[in-house]
């Protein structure tokens, strides 16, 4: 196994506050990676420092390593380009963009780009391609198409912030498909969820909680860890449940 | 009429800051005049018009014959393709009872010229009729243009009125726009301005909608960018004066650099217990998560703020 990502001894502290507390972590590549975690445990904060959005280009201290290159610093754009993208937990609306301009967009380096495939593989189809991508979207929707932007880049690592949220039970399992064909088509991915059903579909899982990692193993175990300790746990420090 | 070679040389100058190639490669035009010279005039069908050159511009009056419905816009271009100190122009639209038309408009100011230019225009849209003036203002990055226009239209009943003004390219110089509507019983108005501003350009825009008629619905949209020392207010009022009438003020306006100033308006008047006047006004930089969401795509910080506010302004 290859690592692709290594986050190593991250420590970062925001208003005084400790959000990670010496996170090590490695994503190997071609594999699904979940991190688990309840409310409060840091895996969003994590996931902003690897793509360094909300102002996180690095962390107090520690690294965090993207093919042998330390990524501490750099911005977005510049990680982008590396192969790094996310897919944000609510993401942007945009005003007088198609989603086929969006697609498309994203997708400007990846010459096999095939736009109406990367809306099926989410579970739309073409007839989204003239929609905006506004509040004329459902969440779900928009969900969907930001997902489908992911697979358009076809990126080295693919960050997905609780892909599941706002998508309806029944629609899981084209998620769960469309993460699996993401890796079978050569982009490793990084998921965070606080759902182990959706982290089953994972090669490995690792556990976080109060900004530390608990265990990083089989996704079942871990799932099992989170269901039994961080849900008692949280119930024991409801102060654990809050904002990442 | 003009010449052949002088419609070449208003094509050129045209084309060059922006317009369309084929509009002049398919002889698209209804009505083209440069300065005070028509230079084209060709009818549509089911609309009559009279056209007169004045010593500083024209005076149009158009009148959309009732029932009448057109695939294709009437397209009009009034421009100035060499500098001249002033141009007028005075215009009366009636779209008759049940008519369905749309004019595509384009003003076009030359690169490099200054003028001022000075617009009226009278709309009146008839029981059931609908009507979409679609005004694209293309100026030169070096032009400058100190623009005032003033619109002033009634819609009839369950009639539809849609005016848009988009000026999205090259420098918008100093511009008021006033746009006013009276609404009468089911009928709609719909003012929508687009606008960038660069250097010490200064924007002022003004939508004033009367909802007179019971059931009538008014929507005032603004989209302006205002950058570098550009000064820019929106004042939005519209009047809820009958039972059931709806309306709704939504400005954004996005500024890029420290010396901008801008300035919304929103004014909300209800004279009816039963009616409903909303607004929502942003100002503000680009927003940061739309920003992001690019870059992580691949884009430049610039790339991405340019397709965010083309998209805004489209």
């Amino acid at each position: 196994m290859t690592p692709l990502l290594t986050i190593n001894n991250v420590k970062l502290t925001i208003d005084g506050r400790p959000i990670l507390r010496g996170v090590n972590l490695i994503v190997n590549e071609g594999e699904i990676h979940a991190v688990l975690g309840p409310n409060g445990a840091g895996k969003s904060t994590l996931a902003s420092l690897i793509m360094g959005i909300n102002d996180l280009r690095a962390p107090d201290s520690g690294e965090i390593i993207f093919r042998d290159k330390l990524v501490n610093g750099l911005e977005i754009t510049e990680r982008a380009k590396l192969g790094i993208t996310l897919a944000w937990q609510e993401p942007a609306r945009f005003e007088g963009i198609t989603v086929e301009e969006y697609l498309k967009l994203s997708g400007r380096n990846n010459p096999e780009l095939d736009v109406v495939e990367c809306l099926n593989l989410v579970g739309l189809d073409c007839s989204y391609l003239n929609r905006f991508v506004d509040d004329t979207l459902s969440g779900g929707e928009r969900k969907r198409v930001e997902l489908a932007s992911v697979l358009a880049m076809r990126p080295k690592l693919a960050v997905l912030d609780e892909p599941d949220s706002g998508i309806d039970f029944a629609s899981m399992e084209d998620i769960a498909n469309m993460i699996k064909t993401m890796r079978d088509r050569g982009t490793t991915v990084l998921m965070i969820t606080h759902r182990e059903e959706i982290a089953e579909i994972a090669d490995r899982a690792t556990l976080m909680c109060d900004g530390k990692v608990v265990q990083t193993g089989n996704p079942k175990e871990v799932g099992q860890k989170f269901k039994t300790m961080c849900v008692k746990c949280e119930v024991r420090n409801p102060e654990l449940v809050g904002g990442e | 009429m003009a010449t052949k070679n002088v419609l070449d040389t208003v094509a050129k100058k045209f084309v060059q800051i922006g317009l369309p190639e084929d509009l002049f490669k398919k002889n698209r035009f209804n009505l083209l005049v440069d300065r005070n010279k028509v230079i084209v005039r060709y009818p549509a069908p089911g609309v009559r018009s009279e056209v007169v050159e004045t010593p500083t511009g024209v005076k149009t009056k158009v009148y959309v014959e009732p029932g009448t419905k057109l695939e294709e816009p009437v397209t009009l271009c009034f421009g100035a393709a060499e500098t001249t100190e002033v141009q007028t122009t005075e215009g009366e639209i009636v779209v008759g009872e049940g008519a369905d038309v749309k004019f595509q408009v384009y003003g076009a100011m030359a690169e490099g010229i200054k003028l001022k230019h000075k617009n009226k225009l009278k709309v009146r849209v008839e029981k059931n009729a609908r009507f979409e003036f679609l005004d694209l203002h293309y100026n030169g990055e070096e032009t400058f243009v100190e623009l005032e226009t003033e619109t002033d239209a009634y819609v009839g009943e369950n009639a539809y009125f849609r005016s848009v003004f988009k000026q999205t390219r090259g420098r918008a110089g100093k511009v008021r726009i006033v746009l006013k509507a009276t609404v009468d019983k089911k009928g709609v108005a719909v003012f929508e301005t687009k606008m960038i501003g660069k250097r010490d350009d200064e924007i002022y825009v003004e939508d004033v909608i009367h909802l007179n008629g019971e059931e009538s619905r008014g929507i005032s949209k603004s989209r302006i960018i205002a950058v570098d020392e550009t000064k820019a207010t929106f004042v939005g009022e519209t009047y809820g004066n009958a039972p059931k009438c709806r309306g709704h003020i939504d400005c954004s306006e996005v500024i890029r650099g420290k010396d901008v100033t801008v300035k919304a308006v929103p004014v909300v008047v209800v004279n009816d217990e039963t009616a409903k006047v909303t607004h929502e006004a942003a100002i503000g930089s680009i927003d940061k998560k739309q920003l992001e969401t690019l870059m992580a795509r691949g884009l430049t910080e610039d790339e991405a703020v340019d397709v965010i506010v083309q998209g805004m302004l489209r």
